[in-house]
């Protein structure tokens, strides 16, 4: 995420804007850490596990992890992409710096410089309550306010969390997504670094978003963050994350698992603004259960990386639970979008929206996927599915893959999808109000995807207007 | 309507050491028999997330609870129930009981 700062073109102009992805800039390494030799094995396992000093019982669960990856086969169902990734050409972890700062002068130069050209910093003394921020495999600043912690909230990297909060971190970790959930969630099980923990009391609210910051600048590099936010009895936090990294000829790979617990009557919002460059695959595994009462919302924006698999997925586990999911995906040129939400509804009464939104330009491919499932007893439970999918021109593709299960008979379910293109008459109408006809096209798309960016804090919201604009360049003609 | 319970002989308890599994079938159900520190314990051998087979999976006799080998579910030997997603659904339980220095399970 970049800050508001950074914004020069008024909503509908793309005027001035030469370069589609402005983050694609890469740092020199030389004062790193520490650079794993690429490959994947059990001494690379080991050493990870040897640099971060961990407990016997998560080193275990590394190398369980890892036989788990090893042994699963890979998945087939994303239109063969996954075939291309080479693991053995990957470096797993890269420390580049010694430690972690609590203040923005703590932190070595060349990363400091990057984070306030993504304006980091800034928007932290603007409007945050808290900013992690992670650079290659480890964080390198985290901060959190002052007020928070005296009310007893924990937000920190997840490395420093297992060392000062390990019983904490025991009993919620990879209850929501074990190791062997799937290939992907194994290979971050063994290999993860980096992340966040949060925790927030009963009753706390976190008013102000805490914000996590991911930036790979390695080439050929793997980003395994884990995340786990752990939401206490009426209590409510908003999370946000932004991630960005260089542009290179030969692709990195960013595979995060994501864990969050809402208890009973609180609440949780995750927002995401992915925008990877096109040479990462982005293959994520994102789960929350909500308890009695509790709500939980994903908002997932995702307009970067050569291949996104990510299904944020919420299991209502206690009556009145409440799940939403919106989702939105750009796919431009070489571009695969496969995303998508799942709600669970286990218990009665329980209440659930997902809504995907999709663009496909350029030939670019975007993929809804989607589970609902309700369980025998969750009577009156009651979901609605809208898959809206934009078609920019005809070498570009929209898919939707919609499961619905339903184990209950006194359910309330509904499921809506459309497929659109821009209108030569939306077109002609805008057009003759003055508007050009690429502006005509930029406010259609803005229109389309209002929903999305309605959920957002304001400066998000207009962040994520000029990266849609950004996307749209030439996108006429 | 009347419950009719077969009791299946495991074998000898002697021979069925803590830590120890067997999946044994009976009526063509198949059910995943435990030895929990001397605390024998069944359930079926059925994951209830995708009904895959589940007592083949790790098994920790200090939890007593068995790793579902597919997706990772912790299913609670005692109870049936799931600890960790992605399962959530409890899964049948059976009674074992030693008799003369045999393990017998009883189904029902």
């Amino acid at each position: 995420m970049a800050t508001p700062e950074t914004v020069t073109a008024t909503p509908g102009s793309l005027e001035g804007i030469k370069d589609s992805y402005e983050y694609g800039f890469h740092d020199s390494e030389k004062d790193y850490i520490f650079k794993a030799k690429k490959g994947l094995n059990r001494r690379v396992v080991e050493e990870i596990s040897d640099h971060k000093n961990e407990p016997a019982w998560m080193r275990e669960f590394r190398l369980k992890a890892l036989e788990h990856f090893e042994s699963r086969p890979m998945p087939k169902w994303a239109g063969g992409h996954m075939d291309q990734i080479d693991f053995q050409n990957i470096h797993y972890f890269v420390r580049a710096s010694e430690k972690q700062g609590r203040t923005w002068d703590e932190v070595p130069d060349d990363i400091k410089n990057t984070f306030d050209k993504l304006g980091i910093p800034e928007a932290e003394r603007k409007y945050l309550a808290g900013v992690g921020a992670q650079y290659e495999s480890e964080v390198v600043y985290h901060q959190v306010r002052e007020d928070l912690e005296k009310q007893g909230v924990i937000f920190m990297d997840m490395d420093t969390a297992l060392r000062e909060h390990e019983d904490l971190v025991r009993e919620y970790w990879a209850t929501v997504i074990p190791p062997n959930d799937n290939k992907l969630a194994a290979l971050n099980s063994a290999v993860w670094s980096g992340g966040s923990f949060v925790y927030v009391p009963p009753g706390v609210h976190v008013e102000m978003p805490l914000q996590a910051y991911f930036r790979i600048n390695t080439e050929n590099m793997g980003q395994f963050e884990r995340t786990l936010i752990i939401a206490d009895e009426g209590s409510f936090v908003h999370y946000i994350e932004g991630c960005t990294a260089p542009t290179y000829t030969t692709d990195s790979l960013h595979s995060a698992v994501v864990e969050i617990v809402c208890k009973p009557g609180s609440r949780t919002r995750y927002t995401t603004i992915q925008n990877w460059s096109h040479n990462v695959y982005n293959l994520v595994t994102k789960r929350a259960v909500a308890h009695e009462g509790a709500t939980m919302e994903w908002i997932d924006g995702n307009l970067g990386s050569k291949l996104t698999m990510k299904y944020p997925s919420i299991y209502l586990m206690g009556p009145e639970a409440h799940g939403e999911i919106l989702s939105i995906a750009f796919a431009g040129k070489g571009q695969h979008q496969d995303a998508g939400g799942k709600c669970v509804h286990v218990a009665p009464h329980t209440t659930s929206t997902i809504t995907s939104k999709s663009i496909s330009k350029d030939g670019g491919r975007a993929s809804y996927r989607g589970l609902l499932e309700v369980a025998p007893g969750a009577v009156k439970a009651r979901s609605k599915v809208v898959c809206d999918a934009l078609l920019l021109d005809e070498h570009s593709r929209s898919d939707t893959y919609p499961t619905i299960r339903i184990g209950e008979d006194d359910v309330d379910i509904g499921h809506e999808a459309t497929v659109s293109k821009i209108g030569e008459e939306q077109l002609f109408y805008l057009r003759s109000r003055g508007l050009s006809e690429e502006e005509a096209s930029g406010m259609i798309v803005g229109g389309f995807i209002e929903p999305f960016t309605r959920e957002l804090p304001m400066e998000y919201a207009v962040e994520m207007n000029r990266l849609i604009e950004l996307q749209m360049e030439g996108s006429i003609g | 309507m009347t419950e009719t319970t077969t009791t299946v002989e495991i074998g000898a308890a002697a021979e069925f050491p803590a830590g120890a599994a067997r999946i044994v079938e009976v009526d063509g159900r198949k059910i995943g028999v435990f030895n929990c520190d001397g605390d024998f314990l069944a359930i079926e051998d059925r994951c209830s997330h995708d009904d895959g087979p589940l007592a083949e999976g790790p098994f920790d006799p200090d939890t007593c609870t068995v790793e579902c080998p597919r997706h990772g579910s912790l299913f609670d030997l005692r109870t049936g129930r799931p600890r960790t997603l992605p399962a959530y659904m409890p899964v049948d339980t059976f009674d074992v009981r030693i008799e003369d220095g045999t393990v017998k399970l009883e189904v029902s």
